[in-house]
């Protein structure tokens, strides 16, 4: 069944260190925004991720606020500069209480 | 009998038959081929080419490459293939090697005729003839999540594979009525889908850019952001039938299996890239 909060990441195969790589991830979710009505006429309630923590290794090296005009199904890129042998781990929570995290080890050569 | 009487008679009966001739002549023409009023696109291919990059470029490509949705459904197929169900106990994989090997490249020749049940048989019907015939199992509901995913992941294991339908010997008549359909006016407002994917293709509909119909059929299931979901062609077909108010049609009834092979033969020789992405 579609789930919420299944995560992709994707990062290149092989990394030299000190090298900016693109680190793309994929997470399902609805991202409802609590502005459209379903079938019945009634509201359907807001459902979404809000908040976006990115770790590397123990140091947190981002953070974003996310709305409801992200869309559903979210897919990022950011990049990094890859220093360290380390995992980088993608945190989200919405704002039911739900956090969903993974993480991709980099082992830069 | 005179002799004018006689000429007469046989001028009659000559003309009796000619003429019950042509009156039959024109019936069978009539049943043959419905009458099909075809289109020419109103500009050219290059034209047309430089309109979709400018108003597309390669986001959708690159959409689909770098993370689709659907690549989720993708695995959760996989996963299903090698599922037992039923009560002969088997799984897909049973049959059809572990990781689909022997399916490699099935998808490419469908939607095809079928002698068996002397109609079009698509992808989606073969998968549920599988379950019932060969695996005492339920029939999976079109468009449901499970079904989708097997059509995807036994779509996937084509990626890249030309397509190749054919139309030729029995398939013909099926071919026909499906571009019959195509070319035929619909609903309150009165389009044909040839109108708008043919003739009017390349040009702007509100902020949608027509397209032609070449690639129709080359990249479903597909990840659409309207849907925020993933569907088959024929929902799409479901889709544009609602936009010209037509009641839209059951799944993978015999109208929409003609219109598939009409529209994927008009795909023949491009390579299957399943899961797509689309606005
Ligand atoms: C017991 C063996 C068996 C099982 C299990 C089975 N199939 Fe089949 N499959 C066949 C046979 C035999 C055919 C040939 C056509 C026919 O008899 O329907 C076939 C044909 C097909 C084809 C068309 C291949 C082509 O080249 O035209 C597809 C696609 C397919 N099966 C998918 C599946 C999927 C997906 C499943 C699991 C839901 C499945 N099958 C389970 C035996 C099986
Ligand atoms: C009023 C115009 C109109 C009519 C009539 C129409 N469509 Fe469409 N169709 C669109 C628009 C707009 C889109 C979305 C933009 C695009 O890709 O062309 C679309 C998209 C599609 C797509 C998806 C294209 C892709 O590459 O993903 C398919 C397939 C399709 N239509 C089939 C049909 C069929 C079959 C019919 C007839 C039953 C039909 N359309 C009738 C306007 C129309």
């Amino acid at each position: 069944m579609p789930a919420v909060g299944r995560i992709k990441i994707r990062v290149p195969h092989s990394i030299a260190r000190g090298q900016v790589i693109p680190v793309e991830v994929l997470v399902t979710h609805p991202m409802e925004t609590g502005l459209r009505k379903g079938k019945d006429g009634k509201v359907i309630p807001a459902y979404f991720i809000n908040n976006v923590d990115i770790y590397y290794g123990s140091d947190r090296i981002t953070h974003c606020d996310w709305t409801i005009a992200v869309s559903a199904n979210p897919f990022m890129t950011f990049y990094v500069k890859a220093e360290k042998a380390a995992p980088i781990k993608i945190v989200y929570k919405d704002n039911k209480g739900g956090v969903y995290e993974q993480a991709v080890q980099i082992n830069p050569s | 009998m005179s002799r004018l009487g006689r000429v007469l008679v046989m001028l009659v009966c000559a003309f009796g038959a000619l003429t019950a001739g042509a009156w039959r002549y024109a019936l069978a023409a009539d049943e043959a081929a419905p009458q099909i009023k075809e289109y020419k696109p109103n500009i050219s291919a290059r034209e047309y080419e430089k309109r979709y990059n400018a108003v597309y470029g390669k986001y959708t490509e690159q959409m689909a490459e770098e993370g689709n949705p659907a690549d989720f459904m993708l695995d959760d197929g996989k996963d299903l293939f090698s599922k037992v169900e039923g009560s002969a106990g088997k799984s897909c994989a049973s049959c059809h090697g572990a990781n689909g090997e022997k399916l490699k490249g099935a998808a490419a020749g469908f939607p095809k005729y079928d002698p068996a049940t002397k109609g079009i048989n698509t992808v989606a019907l073969q998968i549920n003839r599988c379950r019932e015939d060969h695996m005492g199992a339920a029939p999976l509901k079109y468009e449901s999540y499970d079904q989708l995913a097997l059509d995807l992941y036994v779509k996937s294991l084509s990626n890249g594979v030309p397509i190749k339908v054919s139309i030729d010997g029995p398939a013909r008549p099926f071919y026909e009525a499906g571009k019959a359909y195509y070319y035929k006016r619909h609903g309150q407002f009165n389009f044909s889908c040839a109108l708008c994917h043919v003739k009017y293709s390349g040009h702007m509909m509100r902020a949608n850019l027509l397209s032609n119909n070449r690639h129709h059929a080359d990249h479903w299931p597909s990840y659409r952001l309207k849907w925020a979901g993933t569907g088959s062609l024929q929902r799409r077909f479901r889709g544009c039938n609602k936009n010209v108010r037509q009641k839209p049609l059951p799944f993978e009834c015999e109208t929409y299996r003609d219109l598939q092979l009409y529209l994927t033969y008009q795909a023949n020789g491009l390579p299957i890239q399943v899961p797509g992405f689309k606005m």
